[in-house]
Formats: structure tokens, C-alpha cells, sequence
């Protein structure tokens, strides 16, 4: 019999950052060392220090790669990536990007030869790893790069049961109008239905938001509605897919609120992030849409203001937790059927 | 001290006004007086009329039922189907209304919703909307939306116009108006002494020192310093997705937003059935439900209160801070 359980890899994050205790304090929550096969991977001492912050126990049961396809329950993967006395809680360290950096990519190596089913990750610094030399715009084009993977991919943004797929994303407002095509309208349809797929949805609805205020008004106020996603929407629903909209923005989420969608397309990066933001900012998890190993991690960042405090919590990367289970074990089953 | 009443505009009768009014008294009754201006024919059957001669007569009638400034107008009126022939009337009640505010003998105005292109074919109303009629009628050039709640308040810079359209209409001058009307309404009509407003940035992330776009660097920011050196408590440019959670919110008694949705996203989302649409910079205070006629499900019986009653509770609030204000 085949082992039905995924296996994931959880690496620390920027080790000045929450990340370390957050990841102690996941794995002491209930259920979650026996939902998954866990395999940690990063430096010793950046595990002991997340549990003395934590004041939690972070057994480390050490193994070898060579091990890991019949790896079962929680692991150790060592890997050294910084000594423990250039660790600087609530600073930005290149040290702590190279970290960042050197354990992403030995999670990805471990996802691509087939050994883990997906990556959890905690929080990064965007500025420790720009000085690492991330040399991308975020850690998702980053590890698209790294993958040598050049589809479609874009970052979800996810609360509860409601997922965020964007048409565009860090450009200037004034730039969002003229990207708004059809292709790109489409790509964030798909993505959001292999995305909820993935995530166990059998058939997701997916509300495209309208880029206008109340839709554009019949054309009076901007015609993307009627030009654009309107024929998309159309387009998509011929295929099958459980799309409707473009519905006035102010309003859709009123909808997910309801329990009514499972994503919400946005148009424009704060469309839907102030709706998701401001209905838990605690609890929001980012996904790396699109890439073909499935990534989570807490949306929220390093929180260099209460790093070390043990007052950081858990409940966002336990959300990603188990999302990521969810979707690690669609692709475990995905591959093994392939 | 006792307020006079406030006065609600029937607003297009075909559409849910009537009905909303007959609802809100039921619930407000003695508690909250206002008075009706229309066509009593209009309102639902069996709605307990109370028609008064003057404002003032609502105070007392309001206990026995929906105290009615009566208004006539032409043509009976049929559920969901406006009648052209009474465009005007609806147009002269919000003009009574104005008229009695700003006489003393209202408080405040609620409005209830109108239909442009009813009036416009059936009465040659020239104005974009209720807003701007409103703006004519009080002798004002410039005023400002707000939306409120209990738990936020929100005034959209750029409205209705389309998302490709805001950065260039966006100016400073319109931005500096906008946050000092809303400045003086907090302290005014909304009681807070000391004001504090959040502003809102353009682009994602307040544009990243200029890394997804320059309004903020070339426009917000010089602005702000501008205002704050004339006195005004205001912080930002915020990252528009982090200041509507609830700890954020703690810390401002204003949002100023760059465009509609920015605003009507986070207070929609929050507050959809009790927030309320106020209009600042007006000489007197109106607020008005924030939902149209509704003409699919007018004369049914199942149009939500909610908001009109949360308007007229607004304006109550509004007209005790504001006569606080003056003594």
C-alpha cells in the first residue's frame, strides 16, 4: 500500500523574523504532525532557537536525503546555511536572506526530484533577500526562476475558504487600465480553477470583480466591463467553468463573505487585498499560484517588532498549513496516477 | 434642548422610498422624530398617516404615526413603474426640504432615492445627480461624499469615473479640498475635536518609494506636509490594504481614499445594510441611504430599512454635534 500522506518540507524563513517561533509553535498545534509527513529543513541551531522562543519542543530527528523516500513522520534535513552567532533578531541581515535563499532551494530541489509534495515556508524580509541577492522582484518569480519554470504563475492571496487571483499586481494604479486584456483577464480565471482544484474544490465558482466603480454603469464610467470581461466571462463559462461576473468590487466580497464564491479575480493588487486584509488580518495565507509545486506560507511578514517575543501568532501559518496539506496531497495523488 | 424634526424626501415614489419611509417609523417612532414629504397617496396601504402643517407638529405626531408634510403631486403612483408626470414633484419636494433646513424648521435632510433619468426626461433635471442638486440649492461649488458607519468612515477623492481616469483627476487642489472639508465636518457635524485623518495612497504599497508609481512622492507627500504645517492631524500616505483592520482603524476618525472602490470596498465589506452616505461641505446636513430605487422589488414588502434608518439616525447625531458646536 502506497502512503496516502503527504510528505512537506517547512523551512524557517528569515531567521531575525517570528518565523522560527511560529514554525515551533505549528508544529506543537493539534493534529498537525500527524496530517502531514514533515520533514524540517534548515540550520540546528535555527530550529533550537524557535523553540526557545517559543518555549515549545522542536524534537529534531535527523535524516538523511537518501532516506527520505520512505521518510514517515517529523524529520530533520540539515542543511547549514549561517552560524548561529550572525542570527540578529529584528534586523535585516544578508546573512538572514542567504539563509532565506539556501533553504528555498534545497526545499525545491527536494519538491522537483519528487521526495516532498510541497514547501511551507515562514516569513521572508524582502530586503534580506534583495541584499542576498534575490535578483527578482519577489520570492515568486524567484522560485519560478529557480524551478526553470516559465508558465503562468502569480501569488494568491487566501482567507478562510476564499481565495484572490490578480490580473495585475505591484504597478502603478494609473498603469492597471491598458493591462487589463482578455488573455491576462483569462490567465487569472485558470489559475484561480486549477488553484481551487488543487485545493480540493470539485467545482468552484470564481466571481471576476469589475475594474470600474459599480461595473463601469453601463459604459459610463469605463468600458473594460463590457469589452472585455464580459465576453471573457462568457468565454470561460462556455468551458465549463463556474465563472460569473464582472460584479461591482464594493460588493463582491459581500459574496465570499456569504460563502457564496471560492475566489474572487481582481483586477488591481489593493482591489482585493484591502477586503481580504480587513476581514482577518491574521489568518491570510499567500500561495504561489501557478508553479508546479504547491507553496504556502503566512501572509503576513517578518514582524521585526515582536520578534523574539514569543507574542507572534500562529494562525495564519497554520492556515497554510493545512492548505498546503490539502494541495500537497492532490499532487501527491496527482503524480502517482501519472 | 429639543431639535426640530428631520425632513425625509420621498424621493422617486415608484421606487422602494415609500415604503422604507413607513418601515423606518415603525422602528424609530417617538424615538427619532422625522417627518415625510410627499404625496400621501403614495405610501404603502395602511401606512398610520399623521398629516402636519408644520415641521414642528412632527415632534408630537411622531408617537402616533408617520408624520407626513403632504406634497401633492399629479399622478397616482404604481410600484416599480415611474410616472414622468411626477418627476417634478420629486424634484420640488428636495427643494422644500432645503428650504425648511435651512430655515430652522428641519434639523437635517434624509433623502430618499431618486431616479436621474426619470427626472431628467420628466422634469428636465439638469444636474448629475442628487448631490449636485443639493450643492445648487446650498450655494456650494465643491462638496464631499463620506460614507459612514459606527465602525468607519470613508470619503472617495475621485468618484464616479472610470479607474483609468483617476490619476489624472486627481490633482492636488482636489485632494486639499477634499481633506479639508472633511476636516471640518469631523469637528462640526461628527463631534471629534481634534481630528484625525488617514490618507490613502494611490498605488499598491503607497507606491514603494516611488517603485509602482509617483503620486504619492510628487503629490501626496508635499501636500500632507503642507497641511500638516497648517495645523491638520493627518497621517499617511497609508498602503491602502493594511489601514482597514480593526487596530488600524482605531487610529483615525477619517479615511481620505484616492478612488471610489478604495473607499467603498473596506465600508461595504464592513458595514453593507448600515452605512450611510453623507454629504460634507453642504450648509446644512443630508445624509441619504447608500441604495437606489430598487424598482425590481418595490411595493413587495421585503425592502431592507436598514440603511434609511441608519441615515436618520446619522443626521439626529450630526444635528446634535453641530448645535453642540455652536453653543
Amino acid at each position: 500500500m502506497t502512503h496516502q500522506k503527504p510528505r512537506i518540507a517547512i523551512i524557517p524563513g528569515d531567521p531575525s523574523g517570528i518565523g522560527p517561533e511560529l514554525i515551533a509553535k505549528l508544529l506543537n498545534e493539534p493534529g498537525v504532525t500527524e496530517a502531514a509527513d514533515i520533514v524540517l529543513v534548515g540550520d540546528q541551531h535555527v530550529w533550537n532557537q524557535g523553540a526557545r522562543q517559543a518555549d515549545l519542543p522542536v524534537p529534531l530527528n535527523e535524516i538523511a536525503e537518501t532516506d527520505l523516500p520512505t521518510q514517515s513522520g517529523l524529520s530533520w534535513l540539515p542543511i547549514d546555511t549561517l552560524p548561529a552567532e550572525d542570527v540578529r533578531i529584528a534586523q535585516v541581515t544578508v546573512a538572514g536572506g542567504t539563509c532565506s535563499l539556501r533553504c528555498l532551494d534545497k526545499a525545491l530541489d527536494l519538491a522537483s526530484a519528487g521526495l516532498v509534495d510541497g514547501v511551507l515556508f515562514g516569513p521572508f524580509n524582502k530586503a534580506a533577500l534583495t541584499a542576498a541577492g534575490l535578483n527578482a522582484e519577489d520570492e515568486h518569480r524567484y522560485m519560478a526562476r529557480y524551478l526553470g519554470f516559465t508558465g503562468y504563475h502569480s501569488e494568491i492571496n487566501v482567507l478562510d475558504d476564499l481565495m484572490t487571483t490578480r490580473v495585475t499586481s505591484h504597478i502603478g494604479l494609473k498603469d492597471v487600465a491598458e493591462r487589463i486584456t482578455p488573455d491576462a483577464v483569462n490567465k487569472a480565471i485558470k489559475l484561480a480553477a486549477a488553484t481551487l482544484h488543487r485545493a480540493g474544490k470539485e467545482r468552484p465558482h470564481i466571481a471576476v470583480a469589475a475594474l470600474n466603480p459599480h461595473a463601469g454603469d453601463n459604459g459610463k464610467f469605463g468600458r473594460e466591463e463590457i469589452d472585455i470581461l464580459e465576453p471573457v466571462v462568457k468565454a470561460a463559462q462556455e468551458k465549463q467553468i463556474h465563472v460569473t461576473g464582472p460584479w461591482p468590487s464594493d460588493t463582491v466580497f459581500l459574496k465570499a463573505k456569504r460563502g457564496e464564491v471560492d475566489a474572487v479575480v481582481t483586477m488591481y493588487h489593493d482591489q482585493g487585498q484591502i477586503a481580504i486584509k480587513l476581514m482577518g488580518f491574521e489568518r491570510g495565507v499567500t500561495v504561489a499560484g501557478g508553479l508546479p509545486i504547491p507553496v504556502a506560507t503566512p501572509a503576513h511578514g517578518t514582524a521585526f517588532d515582536i520578534a523574539g517575543q514569543n507574542v507572534a501568532n500562529v494562525g495564519a501559518t497554520l492556515q497554510a498549513f493545512h492548505l498546503l496539506v490539502r494541495m500537497a496531497a492532490n499532487h501527491r495523488a496527482t503524480r502517482a496516477s501519472a | 434642548m429639543t431639535l426640530p424634526p428631520i425632513a425625509l424626501t420621498c424621493g422617486e415614489p415608484a421606487g422602494v422610498g415609500p415604503e422604507i419611509a413607513a418601515r423606518a417609523w415603525e422602528t424609530l417612532g417617538a424615538r427619532l422624530p422625522f417627518f415625510y414629504i410627499g404625496d400621501p397617496r403614495h405610501l404603502p396601504a395602511g401606512t398610520p398617516v399623521v398629516e402636519i402643517h408644520a415641521p414642528a407638529d412632527a415632534l408630537h405626531a411622531c408617537a402616533s404615526g408617520l408624520p407626513v408634510l403632504r406634497h401633492d403631486f399629479p399622478a397616482d403612483n404604481t410600484w416599480g413603474q415611474p410616472d414622468a408626470a411626477n418627476a417634478p414633484g420629486v424634484v420640488e419636494v428636495i427643494a422644500r426640504a432645503v428650504k425648511l433646513v435651512q430655515e430652522g424648521q428641519a434639523s437635517a435632510v434624509c433623502t430618499l432615492p431618486i431616479n436621474k433619468h426619470v427626472l431628467q426626461s420628466g422634469a428636465g433635471f439638469a444636474y448629475p445627480g442628487h448631490t449636485e442638486y443639493l450643492a445648487a440649492l446650498g450655494g456650494v461649488d465643491r462638496v464631499v461624499m463620506m460614507l459612514a458607519s459606527p465602525e468607519l468612515r470613508v470619503v472617495p477623492t475621485t468618484i464616479h469615473i472610470a479607474l483609468d481616469q483617476v490619476a489624472a483627476e486627481l490633482t492636488p487642489e482636489l485632494l486639499e479640498e477634499t481633506i479639508w472639508i472633511t476636516h471640518r465636518a469631523l469637528i462640526q457635524d461628527f463631534g471629534v475635536e481634534s481630528p484625525r485623518i488617514a490618507v490613502a495612497g494611490l498605488n499598491p504599497h503607497a507606491g514603494e518609494n516611488g517603485a509602482m508609481g509617483r503620486q504619492e512622492l510628487d503629490m501626496i507627500i508635499p501636500l500632507m506636509d503642507k497641511l500638516r504645517a497648517e495645523g491638520l492631524a493627518i497621517a499617511g500616505p497609508m498602503s491602502a490594504d493594511t489601514m482597514f483592520h480593526p487596530a488600524a482603524r482605531a487610529r483615525y476618525d477619517a479615511a481620505v481614499c484616492m478612488y471610489h472602490d478604495q473607499a467603498l470596498i473596506p465600508i461595504k465589506t464592513l458595514a453593507f445594510d448600515s452605512g450611510v452616505n453623507v454629504t460634507l461641505g453642504l450648509p446644512f446636513i443630508r445624509t441619504s441611504p447608500d441604495h437606489g430605487t430598487a424598482f425590481d422589488i418595490a411595493g413587495k414588502g421585503i425592502a431592507n430599512p436598514a440603511s434609511t434608518i441608519a441615515a436618520l439616525e446619522m443626521a439626529r447625531d450630526m444635528a446634535i454635534a453641530r448645535a453642540g458646536a455652536k453653543t
